[in-house]
């Protein structure tokens, strides 16, 4: 059975349709309009305990919404919610104690107390045992060296030391779900890198993840699976390598030889691949299908007309995919594989 | 349990956090007591007025001061902003009831304002002279009253800033709520100054609660059998309100928009 499970998920939102300027204003006192928008759009999602999913979208699409639907937060307008097989309305307090919650953007710290008695107060919340907590706190001060912050009011953290301390306040009770909705939003690279490494140990003790996320390092190499939405409706449902292999199929060798070469007999001796000439006369771009030609053949067949000095091989990411996708430019939902 | 305790307790902790505040918040209430009762001698210099002489307005004026300090500093503001600005998402995913949550955190706060009373009321009474306290039965009615004046008091306010689920704006809820509450509850002047049509309906509102009822019950203004239907309209408004609210709550829930992370 699906961990999490949502069926045709629905939410619109209704908003107030005032005309421009103080006389639209006005007039909305009288003659109120609303303009109904649809946030999540029949959404269908299930996933498997111990998966990690991305969850990704451009701005607007519906991600958030989606978490605080999947989460009880809101309650759908349509369509159901299943967390481990309970309804988040009505057994909101045992689906509590199942899911973990963070908010990039917000804190669920008490801002006047010590982080560790913000951490406390929530291990009473939800009724952890003192040995427990123990061993949990520890294991969270491993990866986000939580020591330096617990004794520091909650209103007095940095940006990434507040993200950290929040990462252990979503985690303290033990959550088999775990949404983390932009947890690296604002972080600087260091504490980035701290807090992935934070994700992927979760994930290997078994907690199911959903991370939402504009920044897609966050995604690469901690999820397997890949989710799009776009306007509230799923665009994409898959695996993310898959993704990877189908779209991302180019890869770009940058050589730098001895002396120019001509180009026409780069291009001879490459078929099948692209060459061009990059900002100096000794410097070619060579751009090449990895399923027609291998970065090795396409080296030894350079190596073969004159001496190379330098060369390196660039691979697409995940995020040029996804950007295609966003902009229209590659269309998943046809060709990639759907669950 | 466990859980409400540690709310009650961080809240109480919080509170430590802004004693300069609240030291200027002691100021403030106690000139405004001050004035209160300058202003009441003058008027009650010569004769008394609607049944009330000075000795008994200042004990009105100090009861009405110790009910309007409870629960005063509890965090409708706090609650507001996080309904209003989203935060509550965060509540929603908390494994405990929202509104006894909430009811906790009131009671947390309950120290440091009953600290302020005493020294509020022990420096008047220092200054002005004792007071009488009421005989054996009127006296542990009064402390009823008292008692019940905190969830009574905690409803009404949280049962307002629910209103935030709809007005999508506090100023207004709460201005509109302090109007009505200082007029209804006595605080402002006891009811037996309002027109008689207008001191019956307050009487019966859950404001009389607030403070005309503990302090009527300590002046002896009402005898014992009376002083137990007042505490018994007291009771009956919190368990009311109480289930109210929580029929309010699940409105409300179904009108939140969190937008943004």
């Amino acid at each position: 059975m699906p961990i999490v499970e949502a069926r045709a998920l629905t939410k619109v939102f209704r908003r107030p349709d005032k005309g421009p300027g103080l006389a639209g204003s006005v007039k909305h006192l009288f003659a109120r309009r609303f303009q109904d928008k649809v946030a999540v759009d029949h959404i269908d999602l299930s996933i498997e305990a111990g998966e990690a999913v991305a969850y990704v979208g451009p701005n607007g699409a519906g991600k958030s919404t989606t978490v605080k639907l999947l989460s009880g937060i809101l309650v759908p307008t349509e369509g159901e919610v299943r967390i481990d097989g309970l309804h988040p309305q009505r057994d909101r307090m045992t689906v509590a104690h199942r899911i973990g919650v963070l908010f990039g953007q917000r804190t669920q710290l008490w801002w006047d107390l010590p982080v560790r008695e913000s951490l406390a107060v929530l291990r009473d919340l939800y009724g952890v045992d003192h040995a427990t907590y123990r061993k949990r706190l520890a294991r969270f001060d491993e990866v986000l060296e939580l020591g330096e912050i617990l004794p520091v009011i909650g209103r007095k953290l940095s940006l990434g030391q507040r993200m950290r301390a929040d990462l252990a306040a979503a985690l303290i009770h033990g959550p088999r779900v775990v949404y983390l909705d932009e947890p690296t939003i604002g972080l600087d690279l260091a504490v980035k890198d701290r807090v992935r490494e934070f994700f992927r140990s979760i994930r290997d003790e078994g907690t199911t993840v959903m991370l939402t996320s504009h920044d897609l390092a966050d995604i690469e190499g901690f999820c397997r699976r890949l989710v799009i939405i776009d306007e509230g409706r799923i665009i994409f449902d898959g695996d993310l390598e898959a993704v990877k292999d189908r779209f991302a199929r180019e890869r770009i060798l940058h050589v730098e030889t001895a002396r120019p070469v001509p180009l026409e007999t780069l291009r001879a001796s490459l078929p099948g691949a692209q060459v061009t000439v990059e900002e100096s006369e000794v410097r070619y771009a060579v751009r090449f299908d990895r399923f027609i030609m291998t970065a090795g053949q396409a080296v030894t067949a350079l190596a073969g007309l004159t001496d190379l000095v330098d060369f390196r091989v660039d691979e697409p990411s995940i995020e040029d995919v996804i950007r295609r996708v966003y902009s229209g430019e590659l269309v998943l939902d046809e060709t990639g594989p759907r669950r | 349990m466990r859980a409400y305790r540690a709310l009650a307790r961080a809240t109480a902790r919080s509170a430590l956090t802004y004693r300069l505040n609240l030291l200027l918040g002691l100021g403030t209430v106690f000139v405004q007591l001050v004035a209160l009762l300058a202003v009441w001698r003058v008027i009650l210099a010569q004769s008394s007025v609607n049944g009330f002489t000075w000795p008994q307005m200042r004990v009105y004026l100090l009861v009405a001061f110790a009910a309007g300090t409870v629960v005063s500093a509890f965090g409708d503001f706090r609650m507001a902003f996080r309904i209003l600005d989203g935060d509550v998402a965060l509540d929603l995913v908390k494994p405990v009831d929202y509104q006894k949550a909430r009811f906790a955190e009131t009671i947390g706060g309950l120290w440091i304002e009953v600290l302020l009373i005493g020294v509020v009321v022990g420096v008047t009474l220092a200054v002005t002279g004792g007071v009488r306290t009421p005989a054996g039965p009127a006296l542990a009615l009064f402390v009823v009253s008292m008692l019940l004046l905190v969830p009574l008091k905690f409803l009404i306010v949280y049962g307002s800033t629910l209103l935030c689920f709809w007005t999508q704006n506090f100023i207004g809820v709460q201005w509109a709520r302090l109007a009505v509450m200082n007029l209804l509850s006595g605080a402002l002047i006891p009811l037996a100054y309002l027109p008689g049509w207008l001191a019956t309906v307050a009487q019966w509102s859950p404001f009389a609660g607030l403070t005309s009822t503990p302090a009527l019950i300590f002046l002896g203004r009402v005898d014992v059998r009376h002083g137990l239907t007042l505490v018994a309209v007291q009771l009956g408004w919190v368990l009311l309100l109480w289930f109210g609210a929580r029929l309010m709550w699940r409105a409300g829930l179904r009108r939140l928009t969190v937008n943004g992370g």
